[in-house]
């Protein structure tokens, strides 16, 4: 029974830090460009505390688990594969958290000389930051000064992670290359799809995705074109039951 | 910045240099000043707006005015811009080139840059091509679902996280607003085309070889790195100096000498196969030729290497070596290198071979060395490696340049050759039969085919032996011993 507790618990937690990992490149893309913002340089901190935080609390839960050594050989299998979902995990996060040190330090937000890149995103990214501190909306308290300040404690963060890394590597026995994965190709397509606002979202993404192809231009044309075919179809059911009242008639 | 920026690559391998990315990244910068930058314009799409679009005649226009340049020039470097992916465009987005017309373009975000040491991960790669295949319900492109199948098999321990985290990302960037969504699907695209360009796109990042330093890595300089450092220039020092007066004076004879049978210099007879598309001069100049140009004929006159690494001048030589009963010093040299340039599983039978052939006493083609080589090469044999006769190689070239060679440049064999010699005549090729020259253009014979014939003719040589001196004389001799009454004989007639 404990083992049973004990993988669900695992499996939570590394969704969790799965979530803040994909929230947590989503904020770092946003970085250095028309949408970076005071804002985002505190979400990026709170998001990075958070991973962090969640990442020792993985890391001891799977090496004890791991340590254990009077479990079966199915419980070993699938707990190096939660293993190996962690380390990978940690791998992008850490690269994310070098190249945030990176950017953040090219393009402080004080100095006027220095301009943003215009890539076209003017929105904020405080819903992403939202759903990977799992809170409905973010507080922001941090002085104006956080872009330079916190860059210090980005580096003793990295320091941290790539510390963190290398034990890991050296004390658990685990070889990646070994691991079966559940998931076969195409299995993102299969299961629950997200729900509520999104499945609009998804449609009018693919529309928009060939209409920029065409430019400007073309979204007039098709404007016109559906237009022109819910008018063609009104005629039809006019004339339709023009004729109908003819017949009836005669 | 104490910060590595090294992940634990136990490969250790290093992307090199690209210089043009700092560069770059500066003019992009310059580009985004509200007040001198590139003009933007809003992009309009069915429902929503995208600000911060940039026309390619704009890109080209302040490129040409920055720098000082010819439009053409400007949309070179706005090319570049593109291929590099810091400028990517929104219509037409497979095709990395800025088109000097109204297509819309839009700069990458900095943390889709390339860069120097951040190398691009097939894991983002399998991520992306995971959250397309949502995005696209299953139905990828040709180049994009082989690339998915690919790394479902090679990455396939991670695949499970591949999956989790594209879901998620998936998750997380429908958070955004409607602009910025589609502004991040554009930039992410954009970022895959140039660094796993489909198939029919140019990208700039063939950057070739990965090296095995970092370049990025201080070095720092250790005693060892000094002594070195001091080695070098005590042997600086010591090297023999030639007064430049010698050295130039040498040079300009070469230049003289060499002016007019250079291609590149000179008139080229009968036309330069590369310019004509005609290759006469090729075929007249096959190492195996019967009639020679008088150019190569003249060449064989500059020096004794000259003739000896022409192989038409080697068989003319060689075949004057015949007439003198002396060929086995040319045998000898070749011999030689073969050896040098041979296999070395067949070293130790080549030299053993060369040993029985010309340097044993009494041997069939005995070559007249001094005691001296002559020791020295045979010690040399007892472990034979691949430079163990090049004492004797010497001394038989210095004897070959100095004595046989004056005699074969007055002997009736040159003469001979020189006179056959053929000097073609130039080509006046119209424009027209230039583009039927291009049209049947065709390839030469294969490297494979051209190996077997020169091993065909060397065996064929091996077999027809030619006859030296030492062989006459001592078939000679043996004659006398044999049958002294048919040659009384013949005297007495």
């Amino acid at each position: 029974f404990n083992l049973i507790m004990g993988k669900e618990e695992c499996k939570t937690m590394l969704d969790a830090l799965n979530k803040v990992t994909a929230c947590y490149r989503h904020l770092v893309i946003a970085l250095g460009s028309t949408s970076d913002s005071q804002n985002l340089r505190e979400e990026l901190k709170k998001t990075r505390k958070k991973a962090q935080e969640l990442a020792v609390a993985n890391r001891t839960k799977l090496t004890s688990l791991l340590k254990d050594k009077t479990i079966s050989k199915e419980d070993r299998a699938e707990y190096e594969r939660l293993w190996v979902l962690f380390s990978s995990c940690m791998e992008l996060l850490e690269v994310d958290m070098k190249r945030s040190l990176e950017i953040a330090q090219d393009f402080p937000l004080k100095v006027p000389t220095r301009h943003l890149i215009q890539t076209g995103m003017t929105g904020s990214t405080t819903t992403v930051a939202a759903r990977a501190m799992s809170v409905q909306n973010m507080k922001y308290e941090a002085d104006s000064n956080i872009d330079t300040a916190d860059l210090r404690d980005l580096q003793a963060e990295i320091t941290q992670v790539s510390q963190m890394m290398e034990e890991m590597e050296m004390k658990v026995q685990v070889a990646p290359w070994a691991v079966e994965a559940k998931q076969e190709a195409g299995a993102e397509l299969k299961s629950n799809m997200s729900v509520g606002n999104s499945s609009v979202g998804v449609i009018s993404i693919c529309e928009e995705e060939p209409k920029e192809e065409e430019g400007g231009g073309g979204s007039r044309e098709a404007g016109f074109a559906s237009i022109c075919a819910v008018i063609g179809f009104f005629v039809i059911v006019i004339v339709a039951l023009v004729l109908g009242y003819l017949v009836v008639n005669m | 910045m104490t910060i590595r920026n090294v992940l634990r690559d136990h490969g250790q391998r290093y992307r090199p240099r690209m210089a043009c990315l700092k560069k770059a990244e500066k003019v992009v910068l310059e580009m985004q000043d509200p007040a001198t930058g590139v003009k933007l314009q809003p992009q309009r799409l069915v429902i929503t707006t995208i600000p911060h679009a940039i026309t390619g005649e704009d890109i080209v226009a302040w490129l040409a005015d920055r720098f000082q340049i010819d439009a053409q020039e400007a949309r070179s470097f706005g090319s570049m811009l593109v291929a590099l992916g810091y400028i990517y465009p929104i219509q037409d987005h497979k095709r990395l080139v800025v088109k000097p017309d109204a297509s819309l373009y839009r700069f990458q975000t900095p943390y889709f840059w390339p860069t120097q040491q951040w190398p691009v991960e097939d894991t983002d790669y399998a991520i992306y091509l995971a959250k397309r295949n949502i995005r696209k319900k299953g139905i990828l492109e040709l180049h994009e679902q082989e690339q998915y199948n690919r790394l479902h098999k090679w990455m396939n321990h991670k695949w499970d996280f591949i999956v989790m985290q594209a879901k998620e990302q998936y998750r997380a960037a429908k958070e955004r607003k409607k602009p910025d969504r589609v502004v991040f699907d554009c930039q992410e695209r954009a970022y895959w085309v140039v660094h796993r360009p489909p198939p029919g796109t140019v990208s700039a990042m063939d950057y070739g070889l990965e090296r095995l330093i970092d370049p990025n890595a201080h070095e720092a300089k250790t005693p060892d790195d000094y002594e070195r450092i001091m080695i070098f220039t005590q042997q600086s020092i010591m090297r023999p100096r030639v007064k430049s007066s010698v050295s130039i004076g040498a040079l300009v004879k070469y230049c003289a000498t060499y002016k007019g049978h250079d291609p590149f210099l000179s008139k080229c007879l009968p036309s330069n196969p590369w310019l004509t598309d005609d290759v006469t001069y090729w075929a007249l100049n096959m190492p195996n030729v019967e009639i020679p140009t008088k150019m190569r004929v003249e060449r064989w006159t500059f020096s004794f290497g000259e003739l000896l690494s022409d192989p038409r001048g080697r068989d003319d030589f060689r075949l004057f070596l015949k007439k003198e009963f002396s060929g086995e010093n040319l045998a000898f040299w070749e011999g030689c290198e073969d050896l040098k340039w041979g296999t070395a599983a067949t070293m130790k039978e080549k030299a053993e071979q060369i040993y029985k052939t010309f340097l044993a006493r009494g041997a069939p083609r005995w070559i007249n060395i001094d005691g001296k080589t002559m020791e020295i090469t045979v010690k040399g044999l007892k472990h034979p490696h691949r430079y163990v006769l090049d004492a004797a190689q010497t001394h038989i070239y210095m004897l070959m340049k100095k004595d046989s060679y004056g005699r074969y440049l007055k002997s009736p064999v040159f003469k001979e050759t020189m006179k056959k010699a053929v000097c073609p005549e130039e080509h006046k090729f119209s424009d027209s039969q230039l583009e039927q020259n291009a049209r049947n253009r065709r390839p030469s014979l294969s490297p494979i085919i051209i190996r077997q014939q020169e091993q065909e003719q060397k065996a064929k040589m091996a077999a027809s032996a030619p006859v030296d001196i030492t062989q006459v004389m001592s078939k000679l001799s043996k004659q006398g011993k044999e049958a002294p009454p048919r040659r009384t004989s013949v005297k007495n007639d």
